[in-house]
């Protein structure tokens, strides 16, 4: 069998990942970077909310917050019924927002305490000093963890397809049911969600060097 | 008066580490904070601009009672400058914008009137051909002297010192101490904590030696240093003279 016609549908399927990938990425940072720094902040309000989120969703694995929002979501609301691809990109950035907001609530924090008190002493109130003082400061330091985690989260990505989100993983599957060549199949998967990481790791790489 | 100090005590957790302290400076006065480690002289320093707070005591300073109900602590650090003892500078800023952030953002002055107004200040502490570098080129002499200009820019009535040249190498304490000692010739009111006791015995108008989290003896520089009257002050004395 020419394996050639198998291409097109693995392809799609890396652009498929690819999409909810930085979908999911753009979204879990942003929910990370509100929470992060609510959980770094001096309100005990904003830390137990961002708390409660954080633990609950870290401490649960990424393959069953996808299978709830698929399958029980509608049972408690039936107007709460999405389409795959919807649900995949909101479980995701769901799971990702929690890791990233302790990468950001820990770089805040790594930031030397004499910096802010330093701009503590010219006057500047809180959210003065996080904006031009701490923030530049601390995403230096978020940025080696924060790309780390998102080559993670290429690889969780792969959960989707339990759902039944074609994308990478399951676009392989469905190709090796068809050609009865897994090991090609799933070299061809892997070299594609290599090809997906790796620019990811240049891309921090130079975002670093760009900071020093 | 532009800084009263009344019975402050200020303690971290279960250490009591200022056991009340009463102190006042005079307008245009030279104040040195002399005394061993763990004496509680930073933590007093700090608590003049509230960097520490305290729950018992008074502190009134350049108009601002530190613990009153109307007061607004930004407003406080507007009129207090400091510098610390490892500069923080902000590192991914160059010197002329650490300089000019706090007055365009906080004073609300414009980006020209800031830039003008920093660039004298390099003038005065001699680094004007520093103002477009970032602050990991310079030497820790070089970086106090930002920080003095960096903290003089706010244009406060009074300036706090804690050990500022400690940090430094032998060879630059000089060249901070002498941007000091301008300073005061041109009337600031300063509070030094410091180790440079040449600098207090020629500087100062009062030295404060404390220990212990109290203020043990205090006087001109000649009575301090040249008839110390408590016994523990002349056992610190000895040791570091």
């Amino acid at each position: 069998m020419d394996f050639v016609q198998f291409l097109p549908p693995l392809l799609r399927g890396a652009g498929l990942t690819l999409v909810i990938v930085v979908a999911a990425g753009v979204l879990g940072s942003l929910i990370g970077i509100v929470l992060g720094t609510a959980k770094a902040s001096p309100s005990w309000i904003a830390r137990a909310i961002s708390s409660i989120y954080v633990n609950f969703l870290r401490g649960v694995p990424i393959l069953i917050i996808l299978l709830f929002a698929y399958f029980a979501l509608p049972l408690i609301l039936p107007s709460l019924t999405f389409s795959r691809g919807f649900t995949a990109v909101m479980g995701l950035s769901v799971y990702a927002g929690a890791y990233i907001a302790e990468i950001v609530r820990g770089s805040i924090q790594a930031v030397p305490k004499g910096q802010s008190e330093a701009a503590e002493a010219l006057g500047m109130h809180y959210f003065m000093r996080l904006r031009y003082v701490i923030s530049p400061q601390a995403m230096k330091i978020a940025v080696p963890p924060g790309i780390g985690f998102l080559i993670a989260l290429v690889k969780a990505s792969s959960l989707v397809s339990v759902i039944g989100f074609v994308d990478l993983t399951r676009a392989g599957r469905i190709v090796t049911t068809i050609n009865q060549q897994p090991l090609l199949t799933f070299l061809i998967v892997g070299a594609l969600y290599f090809a997906i990481s790796y620019p990811i790791s240049l891309l921090g790489r130079w975002y670093e060097r760009k900071l020093a | 008066m532009i800084i009263t100090v009344e019975g402050l005590h200020k303690s971290f957790g279960k250490l009591e580490v200022l056991k009340g302290i009463d102190c006042e400076v005079a307008e245009g006065e030279v104040l040195c904070v002399i005394g061993p480690s763990g004496s509680g002289k930073s933590t007093f320093l700090r608590c003049l601009n509230f960097l520490e707070s305290f729950k018992e005591g008074q502190v009134t300073i350049g108009g601002h009672n530190l613990t009153g109900a109307k007061t607004n602590l930004n407003a406080v650090r507007k009129d207090v400058g400091m510098v610390f003892q490892s500069f923080t500078l902000f590192p991914h800023m160059k010197v002329i914008d650490n300089i000019m952030l706090a007055p365009m953002k906080v004073g609300r002055v414009s980006r020209d009137d800031a830039r003008a107004r920093g660039m004298a200040l390099l003038d005065k502490v001699g680094l004007t051909n520093k103002a477009d570098v970032f602050p990991s080129t310079l030497s820790g002499g070089q970086m106090q002297r930002v920080a003095i200009a960096r903290a003089l820019a706010m244009e406060p009535t009074v300036m706090l010192f804690d050990e500022p040249t400690s940090a430094l190498d032998p060879e630059t304490v000089g060249d901070v101490l002498d941007v000091m000692k301008k300073l005061a010739q041109e009337g600031m009111t300063m509070v030094v904590v410091t180790h440079e006791m040449g600098f207090a015995r020629e500087v100062a108008d009062r030295v404060l030696f404390m220990d212990d989290g109290l203020i043990v003896e205090q006087g001109t520089p000649a009575d301090i240093f040249d008839s110390p009257q408590q016994v523990r002050t002349q056992s610190f004395l000895k040791k570091v003279l």
